[in-house]
């Protein structure tokens, strides 16, 4: 076991706290660049179609609220991104463990799928419209083939490097390939099937918003590519902003939290503050 | 150690709850002024707190069909009780009354 020090015998400025410390800075930037953007429109001297100020984007942000825009955007997003990411997140375990645990699967598979990793999944939308139609389908599949690739590949590098020792351990004890599966493969593929997942759900953000420009008539996505398109650049602005938000909410809430749970408790790093 | 994520989730669940008990009260609230109940597909004139966008139009269009639009009010044909009840409880539309035509 590796212990990570932390900076928590370090005194923090005013009494704060470490997190709350840490907070404040990161809002001092943004704080910092909200100023620098505000200050900058009159020298720009730009119309606010081309360079809105922040103060125009508040006004878009609490328009598209009170004309209940931006709730039903944000839970259409919402929805297929969920649905989108849970499909690919399975379908991208299930294959890694399948290509990881058997060299027939991995050479049938692995040679398809290294040519379908270097297709990006705006290449796809087009046809997967032709075949699907404007709407949900297309957009959920563009999201599960973004997600699908770095589960896959990660849940797979984590199954091969499972510790061969205790494989063999498991195996002299009479163990079978569910017993194996069962006490070393899973718990210690775990980790690294989160961390591919945290990176698949960042990635998902893109083909949300590609999908959504092609394929739907709400959603964030479509919010910025229709906003761009009716010259109210405040409301694209809004849609980034709040698309940028939505991934660091799911990251700080769900996904940190999660891949701190499966590393500390079946990886090979622990928090040195975790141990006091 | 998953404190945030259930912390997350309750505030989530929380705010959709109370979100969805809002519209239901403010739903109810607004057709008080259709009488009788509507109990059959109907025809019935939406007012929203402002002059409706696109949004609004093809949302209301998926719902029933809008025959047209003055100011803030849309006209629609063809409503079932259900959607009415659904259309309602959005808090940007503002009245509900039952339509006889132009």
């Amino acid at each position: 076991m590796t212990a990570v020090a932390g900076d928590a015998g370090f005194a923090q400025p005013w009494g704060l706290s470490r997190r709350a410390a840490r907070t404040l800075k990161g809002a001092a930037g943004i704080v910092l660049m909200l100023v620098a953007w505000q200050v900058s429109v009159p020298l720009v001297g730009m119309s606010s179609y081309f360079y809105p100020a922040p103060l125009d984007v508040w006004a878009a942000f609490v328009d598209l609220v009170t004309k209940g825009v931006l709730p039903i955007y944000i839970a259409d997003s919402l929805v297929r991104y969920g649905v989108g990411v849970g499909i690919g997140a399975v379908l991208g375990i299930v294959f890694g463990v399948a290509i990881g645990m058997s060299r027939r699967t991995s050479l049938a598979f692995s040679p398809l799928f290294k040519f379908l990793f270097a297709l990006v999944e705006v290449a796809w939308i087009p046809i997967f419209v032709v075949w699907f139609g404007y709407g949900v389908k297309t957009i959920v599949l563009a999201l599960i083939y973004v997600v699908f690739f770095p589960v896959m590949y990660n849940t797979l590098l984590a199954v091969r490097t499972a510790p061969a020792v205790l494989v063999n351990a498991v195996r002299s004890l009479g163990g079978g390939r569910v017993g194996v599966m069962r006490y070393v493969i899973l718990p210690s593929a775990l980790p690294g099937m989160i961390t591919g997942l945290r990176l698949a759900a960042g990635f998902a953000f893109r083909g949300l918003v590609f999908g959504e420009f092609i394929a739907a008539k709400t959603g964030v996505g479509y919010l910025i590519f229709e906003g761009a398109q009716s010259q109210q650049t405040a409301r694209s602005i809004v849609g980034m902003i709040v698309m940028g938000l939505l991934w660091l909410a799911i990251d700080q809430f769900y996904l940190r939290p999660f891949e701190r749970a499966t590393v500390q408790r079946w990886g090979l790093i622990v928090d040195a503050a975790d141990r006091r | 150690m998953l404190r945030e994520p259930a912390i997350a989730t309750a505030i989530v669940v929380a705010l959709v709850a109370l979100y969805a008990f809002a519209g239901f009260v403010g739903g109810a609230r607004k057709l008080d002024a259709v009488q009788p109940p509507p109990a059959a597909r109907g025809d019935y004139a939406i007012t929203l707190a402002f002059a409706p966008e696109r949004f609004h139009e093809q949302w209301l269009q998926d719902r029933g069909r809008v025959v047209g639009v003055k100011g803030s009010t849309v006209f629609m044909r063809d409503v079932e009780p259900q959607v009415l009840r659904g259309i309602a409880r959005e808090y940007w539309v503002t009245g509900v009354v039952r339509w006889s035509g132009p």
